[in-house]
């Protein structure tokens, strides 16, 4: 009876936030029956209409038959000349369009910190913060009264003794890999593989780094910052499969590792800056050239494209280190108590 | 056949778009964004193409021409290609973002599914 | 210094506040406030730079140059090109100004946050500001592009940023799924276009595109408009804006509302004044339409609202509507008033989020059946908000009057008589709204009076006093700001192949409009007056009656699934298309 008056009332009020917890649930309870009907076909209707438009649009460009377009050609001619490069693609990444890559550079950044900031620790604040009190509230309206259940409950046990046990600098676990049943929730608690992985790991990664830094130094001529990142990312998260959290911790240091993206990035602005300082216009090359197909023949092209290599290559480690090290600081837990600090 | 391409890309773009427009999964919406982005990559590099061309590489010309010949001969558009790699970087960072919202809102909610997360309406 | 010489620092504008961003989480290590100080330094080093552009650049002046010394071959632009026209030099002084006054603002209200918390969010807010800045000053599609994904990444971050509040995470998705659909349309847009036309930079396509516009291009230009009208907050784009400016701490949602959106409008403005030329396409209809739909919606469901941040951000989808408005009337009053409007909307509404967000940061509250007499607790902000609504109500001598006026001054001459009526509706429902805002939270009496409320911070008195302050003075020395600044940038958008040619060959001279603004016509102030009382009648009685049916089914249409918004806006994107490409 009182879900029916609530859900008529409910018409007639202004708004759908803090009208109470019993109608929120009837709310919820209402949208996960009733199924939207008119979504699939919907859905259906805009995505061929979209691809109707872009196929009338790539019908009316000439596509391979066309000639190049002359800015394409003009980038073409003056790879070797100018910049002595034999990657045109890279010419135009790191050279003559180095601003675009600069731009990309501090898009990466804005995203490592968002996923920071999304993924960060509770910190003391000072203050009376209204923000918290609201949120408070909300987080009271919107808590479902099914409570947890057990996976989340191991997952929070973990995550307390995890932090207890970083905290207090506890001894090695004893537990083996063959000891822990397979999927659990709670973040792992046997530290590492098995002895054939890290052995075979540690084979493969000496290995895996040199490929990623002769993808920046050569990876045909120089200019492979992005893919080389990616490589050391890979490298760095092998690691940390095959031998646990506790031994990468020491080397993985958050700080550190920011740091280091921090400066990598500091040093693509510097990079761009000195061709104004130098040179009078912001990315004009400030570097002497050297022969085509050494390591050091773009200029400013290998200077940007090594920092870019640190940068993407620690951004994106910081980026999936927060996400793993993420815990449940912010969801208050009524039922347990014990989460609020 | 490059129409192949074109048409591979407009399935892909398609199929992301629907799944954006119909799945109430969190990551499903997550995935659906990848596969626009994928679409978008091979779009990039179908429209670079030139029939019958090379990748624009200066390296190791073949014998006979000299690397200049090559810069004037017939290869594909370098210009389209830095596009590509721009959104590649724009891809994964736009994944990671939003993986960690995903997993906040499993902490907050206790579900991933968009439509219970909806306390924000009218 | 020379011309040149000056043209070449234009960069450093945007890469300035990208040290400060590089610096900021450092700089919070060693004391958390230190983040925030950096960032007003390096707004301040960007206004400067700024600032030295303007005096040869306003009085009707496009200067460019060419990053790297790229400079174009026989019409062909490879490099990327950075061009001071008043319309960008104008936005960008906005945004490092505006933004600094949110940053002092930030200093003094969140500097209670804890030390990394407040490195990522000075870090994350300096480049939002550097994107802004970039956006304005670039001349190349593809360079615009990457900063609207700059932008975009660092508004994910802030979005999200108070994670107690399970609101913040719901907008945090919501405006993520959406602006990056948004990106999409806008990448292939560009790409669509420079396969067509062999060109990036905007003088070379506007060339391109002068000779003649294919179906091709149209439907590019479509993308691109939808896209960016996602950004800008218009109708059917708009599904992620009114959740995220809820959930975004204070300053955050001054800075989206004041400053993010316009993003979206100067992009739409720029290519479809600058890049397309008005002529050949459907646009500035399309434009006429979408404002009068976004202004109306907008108005209508900011009246209906309960929660303070959101009526304030329905408010802001009503005011680009408005912009819209503006730039589609096509005539110079018009387009000027519409620029105007743009600086204006970016003080008041800025002004009006960080009341908003002083009264959530002490009281915790957030809904107006809430809160009441605040006045007495909170006198500064009380005054602070009043100025702001009084502005957007067009009120004189505040600023939204000589705006507004404008815009119906340019539509009356363009014998646009429909769009004229409706946006004159579309302002008395703001009025309404807005006025409601304001008695409701501040005026009245509490049963329960409130607990003791901090007293405003020095930083947070001066960060109010000043936007208030331009409110009155852009409102009191209209012609001033009209000759020297407005006009010129509206000839910027006005005289496209003058900007094609400053862009390529480096300097070039505009024609500016000389418009007179006739302070004290009768019929303005008939019409402000008559709104005012037509408004508060409104207000009134709808504090009395229950929901009427049109507002109830609007608001049910805004179901808050990112499922359904997305459908809205592929939606608009193909009327979009369609409206370009078939009409």
């Amino acid at each position: 009876m009182t879900t029916k008056t609530t859900r008529r009332t409910r018409r007639t009020r202004t708004t759908s936030i803090g009208d109470g917890r019993a109608l929120d649930h009837a709310a919820r309870r209402e949208a996960s029956e009733r199924e939207p009907v008119h979504r699939p076909w919907l859905g259906a209707l805009l995505a061929a209409g979209v691809a109707v438009a872009m196929g009338v649009a790539v019908a009316g460009i000439s596509r391979e038959h066309a000639s190049l377009p002359q800015i394409a050609r003009y980038a073409l001619e003056v790879a070797l000349p100018r910049w002595k490069l034999t990657e045109p693609v890279n010419e135009v990444v790191y050279g003559t369009r180095g601003f675009d890559t600069f731009g990309e550079t501090f898009l990466l950044l804005a995203a490592v910190i968002s996923v920071v900031v999304i993924t960060r620790p509770r910190e003391r604040r000072r203050g009376y913060f209204g923000e918290e009190t609201a949120g408070a509230r909300e987080q009271a309206q919107t808590d479902p009264a099914e409570g947890r259940d057990d996976a989340e409950q191991s997952a929070r046990l973990a995550e307390r003794r995890e932090q207890d046990d970083r905290a207090s600098g506890g001894e090695e676990p004893q537990e083996t890999p063959d000891t822990t049943p397979l999927g659990t929730s709670a973040p792992e608690t046997a530290e590492t593989m098995t002895v054939v992985v890290r052995t075979a790991i540690r084979i493969a990664l000496p290995i895996l780094a040199v490929t990623g830094l002769y993808l920046v130094a050569w990876g045909y001529s120089p200019g492979g910052g992005f893919p080389g990142g990616a490589v050391l990312l890979g490298v760095v998260l092998l690691a940390y499969a095959g031998y646990g959290r506790r031994k990468i911790s020491a080397v993985v240091r958050p700080s550190l590792i920011e740091t280091i993206e921090l400066a990598g990035a500091a040093a693509i602005i510097m990079t761009e800056l000195l061709g104004l300082l130098l040179k009078g216009s912001f990315s004009a090359n400030w570097l002497p050239l050297a022969a085509a197909q050494t390591p050091l023949s773009g200029g400013i092209a290998q200077l940007f494209s090594g920092s870019e290599l640190i940068e993407v290559g620690t951004g994106l480690t910081i980026a999936v280190f927060a996400l793993l090290g993420m815990s449940h600081d912010w969801a208050r837990d009524k039922n347990g108590g014990e989460d609020e600090r | 056949m490059i129409l192949v391409n074109y048409l591979a890309a407009a399935a892909l773009l398609c199929t992301g778009l629907y799944v954006l427009l119909t799945r109430r999964n969190l990551i499903k919406i997550v995935m659906g964004l990848s596969l626009m982005e994928a679409s978008t990559y091979l779009f990039m590099v179908s429209l670079a193409y030139r029939a019958a061309s090379t990748a624009p590489v200066l390296l190791g010309p073949p014998a006979g021409r000299t690397a200049r010949q090559l810069a004037h001969g017939n290869v594909a558009d370098p210009v389209l290609q830095n596009f590509c790699l721009t959104a590649i970087v724009i891809g994964v960072a736009v994944t990671a973002v939003f993986l960690s919202v995903a997993v906040r809102i499993a902490q907050h909610y206790r579900t991933l599914d968009a439509d219970r997360v909806r306390a924000m309406r009218g | 210094m020379t011309g040149p010489a000056l043209a070449s620092l234009l960069p450093l504008p945007v890469a300035l506040p990208l040290a400060g961003a590089v610096a900021a989480p450092l700089l919070a290590r060693l004391h958390r406030r230190l983040a925030v100080v950096a960032g007003l330094v390096a707004l301040a080093g960007s206004t400067v730079v700024l600032l030295l552009q303007a005096p040869s650049v306003f009085p009707g002046l496009v200067r460019a140059h060419y990053l790297g010394l790229w400079t174009p071959v026989h019409g062909q632009v490879l490099g990327i090109a950075f061009a001071a026209d008043p319309f960008g030099l104008l936005f960008a002084l906005t945004s490092a100004v505006v933004g600094a006054v949110l940053l002092l603002y930030t200093l003094s209200e969140l500097g209670g946050l804890g030390a990394r918390e407040l490195g990522g969010y000075a870090c994350l807010f300096q480049l939002l500001l550097a994107a802004l800045i970039g956006a304005a000053l670039t001349a190349d599609l593809f360079d615009l592009f990457v900063w609207f994904e700059v932008a975009a990444l660092a508004s994910y971050g802030l979005t999200a940023f108070f994670l107690e509040r399970p609101i913040a995470l719901e907008a945090g998705f919501k405006i993520l799924a959406l602006t990056t659909l948004a990106s999409f349309a806008v990448f292939i847009g560009a790409g669509l276009l420079y396969a067509a036309n062999g060109a990036l930079n905007y003088a070379q396509l506007h060339n391109a595109l002068a000779r003649h516009v294919t179906t091709p291009d149209l439907i590019a230009l479509g993308l691109l408009v939808a896209g960016f009208a996602t950004k800008a907050g218009l109708v059917p784009f708009h599904g992620w804006l009114a959740d995220a400016h809820t959930a975004a701490p204070g300053p955050v949602s001054a800075l989206f509302s004041g400053l993010m959106v316009n993003f979206g409008i100067i992009a739409i403005g720029r290519l479809v004044f600058q890049v397309f030329g008005v002529a050949g396409t459907h646009a500035l209809g399309l434009l006429l339409t979408v404002g009068v739909i976004s202004a109306l919606l907008g108005a209508v469901l900011a009246l209906a609202q309960d929660d303070l941040k959101r009526l304030l951000a329905y408010d802001t989808i009503s005011q680009m509507g408005i912009l819209a408005i503006g730039l589609g009337s096509g005539t110079a009053p018009g387009v000027a008033g519409a620029v105007y409007h743009l600086v204006n909307h970016a003080l008041f509404k800025s002004l009006l989020f960080l009341c908003a967000g002083a009264i959530v940061h002490r009281t915790g509250l957030t809904k107006l059946s809430e809160m009441r007499g605040l006045a007495r607790r909170m006198p500064v902000v009380a005054v602070a908000f009043v100025i702001g609504a009084a502005s957007i109500a067009g009120i004189p001598p505040l600023n939204g009057y000589v705006s507004l006026s404008l815009i119906h001054t340019g539509l009356l001459g363009g014998h646009q008589y429909l769009p004229y009526a409706l946006m004159l509706l579309a302002q008395v429902i703001t009025i309404a709204a807005l006025g409601k805002a304001a008695w409701l939270a501040f005026f009245g009496h509490r049963e329960r009076d409130y607990r003791s409320l901090e007293p405003l911070r020095p930083g947070m008195v001066a960060g109010l006093a000043s936007l208030a302050g331009c409110c009155v003075a852009f409102g009191v020395l209209p012609q001033f700001f009209l000759d020297r600044v407005m006009a010129p940038a509206a000839a910027s958008l006005l005289h496209p192949a003058r900007y094609a040619g400053g862009v390529l060959s480096g300097t070039a001279h505009l024609p500016v409009p000389h418009l007179l603004f006739d302070y004290v016509s009768p019929a303005e102030l008939a019409g402000v007056a008559a709104s005012a009382v037509i408004a508060a009648v409104a207000a009134w009685g709808y504090l009395r009656i229950r929901e009427p049916a049109p507002v109830r089914a609007l608001r049910a249409v805004h179901t808050g699934s990112v499922n359904d918004y997305a459908a809205y806006a592929a939606t608009g994107l193909l009327a979009v298309i369609a409206a370009l490409t078939l009409i």
